[in-house]
């Protein structure tokens, strides 16, 4: 059973058109990894995904909720939006945590504030994260105190919080320095042993290689492959694919 | 040399708090009102369509690019008669001093909302809250703390600004200084002493404002 579908996903920025139909249908308990130049539209295409961008035409469906968008199509209002990404969580690469709450708090802001959790029972499903992504010692910290590793697994912590259906990252570990990567994509890769359904954008291709059902690549607001890592990365169809993949090789 | 005689000043001390209290009053209300009117300006001229926020920003701008004394003779003598309505010289002076101060505030909300990343309002959608509740829960603290010195630097500004009032014949501590010089002939000992009370009202508040920025600034 399909987690997401996003049919035909149209996006320009003014002039630049940086999507240019990207189709996609992840399988619940799927872990797909989109790779691709920067500039070829698979971060503005995860973005689509929660709708953070608005596709100017196209369609989304994700559980129970279905979007289209194009013209003469009434847009989702602010109500609307908020329902969908209950349930779809979200890292971004610059972590984005809330720097005036605790850790805690971050984590518990999405359970007491969107679903009405009461905040002892919000603590306690809070701490329980905090120590799946270990640091049940930091719940009493701010955000400003942490490195980047902690704070891009506190920021996990704050998505899973709201049990999302799925969860998208979007370059999790871009900011981060080397010797801080492998703590986060290690949580990363025990969620997805756990079965949950992700969308991943990231520069990371052994990882990408190692934990993904399917990999996509995007050029230039298309995805021109997807399939098994194996396919993708080790089997590279395009000449664009080939080159992108060699290049990359030759600066990690 | 001068001899001085804050002596003379005696018997005019009930005048001279009775100005102190007009003055802080007048600080008080203002700054009140001032804040409501920036706070809600600042707002919709960071969120509101251009039919709003372009008429809002003429506001702004005439009220920060006129002098306030020119502000608060225009709305006693000129605003009752365009409007025809009869206007007290507290109300006109009430009713300057308010917009002039929600000018600033409008500007310093502005400025500390828009200094909040943008990050900030995604990681908030991200996690299914909507704009009121993002702005309140996770905008606003923020752009709270990057505006305070601003703030309290303005709300210094506008108590001092209350001083004009005066030219409306209103009570405050520098038309009482004025009146009393009339009747003792002691300019020298009454600014003095007027300058000395506004230092002393002042000064704390600055003192406070530090304190408030250090433990504010505690969690950067």
């Amino acid at each position: 059973m399909s987690a997401l579908i996003a049919t035909n996903i149209h996006k320009a920025f003014g002039d630049h058109e940086v999507l240019k139909g990207v189709s996609l249908a992840v399988e619940r308990g799927e872990v797909v990894t989109l790779i691709g130049a920067s500039g070829s539209g698979k971060s503005t295409f995860l973005r689509c995904l929660n709708l953070l961008e608005m596709p100017q035409q196209g369609e989304l469906a994700i559980g129970a909720h279905q979007f289209a968008f194009g013209k003469g199509v009434r847009a989702a209002g602010d109500a609307q939006l908020a329902l969908l990404r209950r349930s779809v969580g979200m890292v971004f690469q610059h972590f984005n945590l809330f720097p005036h709450m605790s850790v805690l708090a971050n984590v518990t802001e999405g359970p007491v504030q969107v679903k009405g959790m009461a905040q002892n029972e919000a603590n306690e499903l809070g701490r329980d994260l905090l120590a799946k992504v270990g640091l049940a010692d930091k719940a009493d910290a701010f955000p400003s105190r942490l490195s980047g590793g902690q704070k891009q697994r506190v920021a996990i912590a704050r998505a899973l919080a709201m049990k999302p259906e799925v969860m998208l990252f979007d370059e999790p570990t871009s900011a981060l320095d080397p010797e801080l990567v492998g703590e986060v994509l290690s949580v990363i890769r025990s969620l997805a042993s756990e079965g949950m359904t992700m969308v991943l954008v990231t520069h990371e291709m052994a990882f990408a290689a190692d934990v993904s059902t399917r990999v996509g690549f995007m050029n230039d607001g298309i995805m021109t492959e997807i399939g098994t890592p194996e396919e993708t990365i080790r089997q590279p169809r395009s000449e664009r694919l080939k080159s992108f993949l060699s290049r990359f090789h030759e600066t990690h | 040399m001068y001899v001085w005689e804050f002596a003379a000043l005696k018997p005019y001390w009930g005048l001279i708090w009775q100005g102190l209290l007009v003055t802080v009053f007048y600080t008080v209300i203002t700054v009140a009102a001032g804040l409501l009117v920036g706070l809600i300006v600042g707002i919709l001229r960071t969120t509101a369509p251009r039919w709003v926020s372009v008429p809002l920003r003429l506001y702004i701008e005439i009220f920060r690019c006129t002098p306030l004394l020119v502000q608060l003779v225009w709305m006693y003598y000129a605003l009752p008669v365009l409007i025809g309505v009869d206007m007290s010289p507290a109300m006109a002076c009430f009713i300057a001093l308010s917009l002039y101060a929600g000018s600033f505030y409008a500007e310093i909300f502005r400025g500390g909302i828009e200094a909040v990343d943008i990050g900030q309002w995604e990681a908030g959608r991200a996690i299914g809250m909507r704009r009121g509740k993002i702005f309140r829960r996770i905008v606003l603290p923020q752009a709270t703390q990057v505006m305070i010195p601003s703030f309290i630097n303005q709300t210094i500004m506008q108590l001092k600004n209350t001083s004009l009032v005066s030219v409306v014949a209103v009570g405050d501590l520098l038309y009482q200084g004025s009146v009393i010089t009339a009747t003792s002939y002691k300019p020298l000992e009454v600014y003095t002493t007027i300058a000395v009370l506004y230092f002393v009202v002042l000064f704390p508040l600055t003192l406070v404002a530090d304190r408030v920025e250090l433990r504010m600034g505690a969690h950067r």
